[in-house]
């Protein structure tokens, strides 16, 4: 049991590492975006649609990536240019993914996928337990993997990482030493509007391996709960995920065992999990985090 | 910068004044000089919004023309049609007033949706327990009593856990969202599922004193005349009393406003808690006026067109009427797009997003130089 929904939470819960790795750079550049949910909308649907178009899902991933990025461009030129809230253009932009993906994904709406193939890890697939818990996934969910460290070792040991919180902390700062914050935010929000569209990707071609109108059904949202959550790291993020996709896994694992449970209980359970670790620790979160963010709600 | 200062969050340097705004900067132009400026730029945004949803429709292949007169039709069209748009105006009005309150307050409340359901399922729960035994004016009172206050219940707990906690209270609303939409699935298809709905899943239809009459053609209640009603009391009450105004300083400056001796935490509870009140007693009109019943789906995605609805109008009470309308029509928009040209309804997202473009990027100020 502990395996099928270890399985899937890991399965389940790439999309949202990928999304939420994103929105962790671009908090900590000071902007919550929570067009996330927009940009995973966007992914999904191009990936998907490429990938049939070309028969090659790599070059959908990239569509993907491409189309994730173009949805939050918007939304950093509406913030960043025009200096509109946050919160409120986060959801337009999603209402703008919601609407171009209901226009252009109707013609996609059962059509076949060309999916991203499980890759088993030459030996350690072979592992029992670890070996289909973490090594009979698709290739996307092996670079989520190894994008957990990297991002950390970019966001703590290198100089961009620097430059990225220092917009998130102190941009007055930054503007002494000659480096727009402004642009450094572009970067920031366009990286997260990219990893969001890998995310969607993910989600139609490797996990659920279809599409339909608003498939991500919050997930978008949920990404950027859990980065609070996880105090904007990486490696606390993928736990979140994973946490909140295992709590889906172990609804669909029970209710395949016909399990007494209430499915009701257990579907509600992602959320309400999600929320009540998010009160525990916000007292403490609260100033760890980014100033620049604290400014967008206690302003 | 006073305390008395609108929320940052309304940069506002439209010609339209925020009451707010009105009160403070003396020799405004007069409003038949602002007029031509104001006219100016709502044709702008309208003309600049139809533009580009229409070159949506042409990268998708469909021709813009036909589309969007169909949409019209369908919105606005008839009165038949109007009066959709009335109704579906109405649960998006208390939606906005639902997330206007307490902007004013400087909170951000995305839970309009789950606050919807909940009055939904406090309309219902009160009709149950009341099974006909009292009046019917009587009965939709305390029906509306009772959805207001498991909506209130229902915003209270995001206002709660961001006053104890610290939590972010625009991500708690969010959430809970969810986990609402799941409590009336469960009602749906447990409890409360009418043994009469084969296959689907739905709770017993309501009758008699439960429903709001029929005023209109054959659909159309008289649930926005409530609604506007709670717009421009809210309005009042927003300008015109203390409370109001102890909103707008612990929205504009909350910590200068700590040191004055307000009591922040139990003024953002109250303002949420009035908010989910809205829409909860939005939920209620649309159980006793429109649906008649629960059913899993019930008003989804209202709650967040409300939220835009709000912003859309600064959250000005009265202006929310009539962002509330041009949304609604908007929505309705979009079974003539699904009806007439086959694309699907979901594309009028686009139209609302760009809406709020519209107004939001070009209605504030650029960036400053420094933030």
């Amino acid at each position: 049991m502990i395996e099928q929904v270890l399985t899937g939470a890991v399965a389940g819960g790439t999309c949202i590492v990928f999304a939420g790795l994103g929105e962790i750079v671009a908090e900590r550049s000071g902007v919550i975006n929570l067009g996330t949910e927009g940009s995973m909308l966007c992914g999904a649907l191009a990936a998907y649609a490429v990938g049939i178009q070309t028969g090659n899902p790599w070059i959908g991933v990239a569509a993907g990536m491409l189309a994730g990025l173009a949805l939050s461009a918007v939304f950093a030129a509406m913030v960043l240019l025009r200096n509109a809230n946050q919160i409120a253009m986060g959801l337009v932009v999603s209402f703008l993914g919601i609407g171009i993906t209901a226009l252009f994904g109707q013609d996609y709406v059962g059509k076949g996928v060309v999916p991203l193939e499980t890759w088993d890890i030459p030996g350690l697939s072979k592992l029992p337990f670890l070996g289909p818990v973490l090594f009979q996934h698709d290739p996307l969910t092996y670079l989520s993997f190894l994008a957990v460290p990297a991002l950390t070792w970019v966001i703590w040991r290198t100089r961009a990482g620097l430059v990225l919180r220092a917009a998130g902390e102190g941009p007055e700062v930054l503007e002494i030493y000659g480096t727009s914050a402004t642009r450094v935010r572009w970067v920031a929000v366009l990286f997260g509007g990219a990893m969001a569209g890998i995310g969607g990707a993910q989600l139609s071609t490797a996990s659920t391996l279809n599409w339909s109108e608003q498939m991500t059904v919050g997930r978008g949202y949920v990404a950027v709960a859990l980065v609070i959550f996880a105090g904007w790291v990486p490696y606390k993020l993928m736990l979140g995920a994973y946490l909140f996709s295992g709590a889906i896994a172990l609804n669909l694992y029970l209710q395949a065992q016909g399990s007494d449970i209430s499915q009701y209980i257990l579907q509600s359970l992602p959320y309400v999990l999600v929320l009540v670790v998010l009160a525990l620790l916000s007292r403490r979160r609260i100033h760890g985090g980014p100033a620049a963010l604290e400014k967008v709600f206690e302003s | 910068m006073t305390a008395v200062d609108a929320p940052p969050s309304e940069t506002d340097d439209a010609p339209d004044p925020a009451p707010v705004v009105a009160e403070e900067t003396g020799g405004e132009p007069t409003f038949a000089q602002r007029l031509p400026r104001v006219v100016a730029r709502w044709a702008a945004i309208i003309v600049s919004t139809i533009v580009i949803f229409s070159a949506f429709l042409l990268a998708k292949g469909a021709d813009p023309g036909p589309v969007l007169e169909a949409m019209w039709k369908t919105a606005m069209g008839t009165p038949d049609s109007i009066g959709e748009t009335l109704i579906r105006a109405t649960p998006i009005l208390l939606a906005a007033l639902a997330a206007a309150v307490p902007a004013r307050a400087g909170l951000f409340n995305l839970g309009g949706e789950g606050q919807l359901l909940m009055g939904a399922i406090g309309a219902i729960l009160v009709a149950d327990q009341l099974d006909g035994g009292a009046p019917g004016f009587l009965t939709l009172v305390l029906m509306a009593v009772g959805a207001a206050a498991l909506g209130a219940a229902w915003a209270a707990l995001p206002a709660l856990l961001k006053v104890v906690t610290r939590t972010n209270e625009a991500i708690s609303s969010l959430l809970l969202n969810y986990i609402a939409a799941i409590i009336v699935t469960w009602l749906c298809f447990e409890p409360w599922k009418d043994p009469a709905s084969l296959g689907q899943a739905y709770s017993r239809e309501m009758t008699g004193p439960e429903r709001f009459p029929v005023i209109w053609g054959e659909r159309v209640h008289p649930g926005i005349f409530v609604a506007i009603g709670a717009a421009v009391v809210l309005w009042a009450v927003l300008k015109y009393t203390t409370w109001g105004f102890k909103l707008r300083v612990i929205g504009g400056n909350p910590s200068a406003a700590r040191r004055a001796g307000l009591a922040v935490g139990g003024l953002s509870v109250a303002a949420m808690c009035v908010g989910g009140a809205m829409a909860g007693l939005g939920g209620m009109i649309e159980i006793a006026g429109t649906e008649g019943r629960l059913r899993p789906g019930l008003l989804a995605g209202v709650g967040f067109i409300g939220f835009l609805a709000s912003w859309l109008a600064k959250h000005d009470p009265l202006k929310c009427i009539l962002s509330a309308f041009i949304l609604g029509a908007i929505a309705v928009g979009g079974s003539g797009l699904k009806i007439s040209a086959g694309l699907s309804g979901g594309a009028v997202n686009i139209l609302m997003a760009l809406v709020l473009f519209a107004v939001l990027g070009w209605g504030s100020k650029p960036a400053a130089k420094e933030s």
